[in-house]
């Protein structure tokens, strides 16, 4: 059931509450569409064809207005695909987005599992062709993308069925990916980039050379951001088997710097070779985090 | 350096309670997942520096916080020339000392009663001499002399207490033999060290004669005040056949000062006291008031000087005996010159014809005044009578001329005596009231009264000079009658009185040491010269001094203070998140 409050400026966690990953994501989209009144999205990634006569009822958006100048005369810009955007979403489900910094709060993998879920829809409701890769340490699941009808109940049960993994390889799934993206179209990670950055960049830039818009969404749990815990803590790496004795009070500063520097690298880097970056706290609301990719 | 609990350094092994902990601690952290470790290890890589500094610096300071607060606890005592107040002042180290003999010399003479700067000068004397007091510890041995010159030994707690309630006291302290007994004293004592402190308004006429220096013992003198005010006193006031002489002492040049004479009729109430002369006197002088006509009987009086800075000596007792008229009986043979001297005296009321007293060339059976038989032959007789009454004196052999003199009788003094026999004593000179040539002319013993001349102008001037008549009355109403004894003695102004049956016989008058009048100070080479080996110091020095040979500090307070610190530089250190 969904509540009939804007859910997309919600706390994560409490719309969550509300139902499953459908019924959330549902709300969140209506709430967030009914804020901006027209799809985000439109004329994303298309490429030109032709012009031809400018017909009654034609959007005057896509009206030639140099030819308009040059010429008097009323011609619409043809773009091929132009209903048909291919889009891939990279869903990082290793172990450490199973993780978070508060039971209050979702985790990173459920806060993406919503998100993604969110963006789909949006996607496919501007009949834009929408698939789902989810990794690990390896690939576990893809779903092609597809427009037609129960394309998102299939990506909705594609992230229910994927279990939390264990290491992170983003490269390797990338690379898979760029075999199954024929034509260019738009690639979105999302990942808490947990991963080998070098090899995570090469092959952003491996996708980027080849045609495709790529977005990098950074989810982070705000326990990540700033080092809390009692007076001495041994803190583990769930992926690996790798721990730290560590004092939070007295190393909090220097770690909060190091995260500032480590999101400050990854923008800059994805900036560099023209990738979008989005940073995401898991307590920001979905529609928010969808804004932000608009 | 020394420790006065040495047994709580045992307790330095805390010192490594704080490494203990500190590996205790790491044992067994508790264990959580945190998967941004690598952004960890990053922050830990580029702070392993300086944490490793903080950690040493903290593992440093709490290492010291434990040792300096045990070292505290054994109260380490170091050597220091800095003074301290007893048992901590709360600033700089306290201060103790070796066992130490100590002699406080407290004057509390009139003198100190002195008001100076608007304050007692012995309220100050009393503040250091319980300053010295309050710093003596346990182990030392402790002597306060007062103005009686008595050497009192006692617990610091004792002698606080008769500190606190000396008074000023009319005596006088001779202060050379008190600071050499006091000195003596301390010097007998076994202990590392010995100390007189002297504080007294070192008055000139206290020091007297003499010096004191006695080895190995420290004399601490206060120096004398720059500035005493000017004095007057009453020395003396004394009631003679001429009236009541008075004697001012006070500050040597000081100016004249106002003073009255008062007397109270015996068995009255003091109120009933009324003025019997007023008069001028500076100190050093000595003035005579002449009293008026006074019935039989004990007169007490005072003497009263405007007040000034010194109280005490601002009024003197006196008292007055008035004797009824001696009733005398003169034999035919005492010549003219007695009878009509005589005659005069009945006249003015101070004979009556009577036998009490018997005038003549023999022994009467009362009181007798025994003249020389005008026939030498008679000597023999008289002498046998004399020896059978069982008197000491009598006749002999002819002396040659002399002078007449007399410490009593004044009036008799430098009278020519042409004609005269010797008075010869069995016991020295004892009864003696006039002689000649140092020879006794008149003497006493017990009712008689042997002249050696008689009063005739043949054997002597004295009949025709102007104190014969008073000399006539002396010798019936006090010399052959006897004298009731006035004495004077150094005490709380009052009167004692003695007496015999339902007879006053005698009296004590009380009143200050007369010297004490005299607040000039004594000059430093006078002091010096009393005290060769004394320092003279002003209450600072005083205050430095005072234990000073031996003096070490207690410095657990700054060990306190320090390790405060040192808890507070951890504090900050543990608290800085960077």
């Amino acid at each position: 059931m969904v509540d009939s409050r804007r859910l997309d400026l919600l706390d994560p966690a409490e719309v969550a509450r509300l139902g499953g990953i459908e019924i959330v994501a549902q709300g969140v989209v209506e709430g967030f569409l009914a804020g901006i009144h027209r799809s985000p999205f439109r004329g994303f990634s298309v490429e030109f064809t032709e012009h031809r006569a400018y017909q009654p009822g034609d959007e005057l958006r896509y009206l030639d207005w140099k030819i308009l100048a040059r010429a008097d005369r009323l011609f619409v810009k043809q773009f091929e695909e132009e209903t048909n955007l291919r889009a891939m979403i990279l869903l990082d489900a290793s172990r450490s987005m199973a993780w978070r910094g508060d039971p209050a709060r979702l985790t990173k993998r459920g806060y993406a599992d919503r998100l993604v879920a969110a963006l789909a829809l949006i996607l496919l409701r501007q009949r834009d062709a929408t698939g789902l890769m989810t990794f690990d340490e390896a690939v576990r699941q893809v779903i092609p993308a597809r427009v037609k009808a129960g394309q998102w109940t299939r990506l909705v049960r594609g992230l229910i069925d994927t279990p939390d993994g264990l290491g992170t390889a983003a490269e390797t799934a990338l690379r898979q990916l760029a075999g199954l993206l024929a034509r260019r179209g738009l690639v979105v990670l999302v990942s808490d980039l947990l991963l080998d950055r070098g090899l995570a960049l090469t092959a952003l830039r491996y996708l980027r050379h080849r045609g495709h818009q790529v977005i990098v969404l950074h989810v982070m749990d705000p326990a990540e951001l700033e080092l809390a815990g009692p007076p001495e803590v041994r803190f583990r790496d769930p992926e690996s088997a790798a721990s730290v004795v560590v004092r939070p009070r007295e190393l909090a500063g220097a770690y909060a710097a190091t995260v500032r520097r480590e999101i400050a690298g990854w923008r800059a880097a994805c900036r560099r070779h023209g990738v979008a970056y989005h940073h995401i706290r898991t307590d920001m609301p979905f529609g928010m985090a969808l804004r932000l990719l608009a | 350096m020394t420790f006065l609990h040495p047994l709580a350094l045992l307790g330095l092994a805390a010192a490594a309670i704080p490494a203990l902990l500190h590996l205790l601690e790491r044992r067994t952290p508790p264990e959580a997942e945190f998967p941004p470790l690598r952004y960890l290890r990053d922050a830990e890589r580029q702070s392993a520096r300086r944490l490793r500094l903080r950690h040493l610096l903290l593992l440093i300071l709490r290492t010291a916080l434990v040792a300096v607060i045990v070292l505290a606890a054994a109260r380490p005592i170091l050597p220091t020339r800095v003074g301290g107040g007893s048992g901590g002042s709360g600033r700089g180290p306290t201060a103790v000392h070796a066992p130490t003999a100590l002699a406080v010399v407290l004057d509390n003479s009139l003198s100190a009663s002195a008001v100076v700067d608007g304050r007692p000068v012995l309220d100050r004397l009393k503040a250091l001499a319980r300053a010295s007091l309050a710093q003596a510890a346990p182990g030392d041995r402790l002597w306060l002399v007062l103005a009686d010159g008595v050497a009192r030994a006692g617990s610091r707690e004792a002698l606080l207490a008769s500190v606190d309630g000396a008074t000023a006291t009319p005596q006088r302290l001779d202060l050379v033999p008190a600071v050499g007994g006091a000195a003596r004293l301390v010097a007998a004592e076994p202990l590392p060290a010995r100390e007189v402190h002297v504080l007294s308004d070192l008055q000139r006429t206290a020091l007297g004669a003499g010096s004191v220096d006695v080895p190995g013992v420290a004399e601490l003198v206060l120096a004398p005040p720059a500035r005493v005010p000017a004095n007057r006193g009453v020395a003396a006031a004394r009631a003679g056949d001429g009236g009541l002489t008075i004697a001012v002492s006070g500050t040597p040049g000081a100016s004249a000062a106002p003073l009255v004479a008062r007397v109270q009729p015996p068995g009255s109430a003091p109120a009933r006291a009324r003025e019997v002369g007023r008069t001028l006197a500076a100190p050093g002088q000595s003035v005579t008031l002449p009293l008026p006509p006074l019935a039989p009987g004990w007169w007490i009086g005072e003497v009263l000087l405007d007040a000034d800075e010194l109280r005490g000596d601002d009024r003197r007792l006196f008292v007055v005996r008035v004797a009824a008229p001696a009733s005398v009986t003169a034999e035919a043979d005492v010549g003219p010159f007695l009878s009509a001297a005589l005659a005069v005296l009945r006249v003015a009321r101070r004979v009556v014809v009577g036998g009490e007293i018997a005038i003549g060339e023999r022994l009467g059976a009362a009181r007798s005044i025994v003249l020389p038989p005008g026939d030498p032959a008679l000597l023999g007789q008289v002498n046998r009578a004399l020896a059978a009454r069982g008197v000491r004196w009598h006749f002999g052999p002819p002396g040659p001329p002399g002078t007449l003199a007399s410490a009593d009788l004044a009036m008799v003094r430098g009278v020519q005596v042409n004609r005269r026999y010797r008075l010869e004593g069995t016991e020295g000179d004892s009864g003696v009231v006039a002689s000649v040539n140092g020879e006794p002319w008149l003497v006493r013993d017990g009712g008689v009264v042997l002249l050696g001349s008689r009063l005739d102008t043949t054997w002597t001037a004295l009949p025709g000079a102007p104190g014969f008549v008073p000399f006539v009355d002396a010798l019936a109403n006090r010399i052959a009658r006897g004298e009731a004894p006035v004495a004077e003695a150094v005490g709380a102004p009052r009167l004692q009185f003695f007496t015999r049956g339902a007879d006053t016989v005698g009296a004590t008058v009380f009143g200050p040491d007369p010297r004490e009048s005299d607040l000039t100070p004594a000059t430093p080479d006078e002091v010096r010269r009393a005290f060769p080996g004394a320092r003279l110091l002003d209450e600072a020095g005083l205050a430095a001094e005072r234990f000073a040979a031996t003096r070490r500090a207690d410095v657990s307070g700054l060990l306190l203070g320090f390790a405060l610190l040192l808890a507070a530089i951890e504090l900050a250190v543990a608290s800085m998140s960077r």
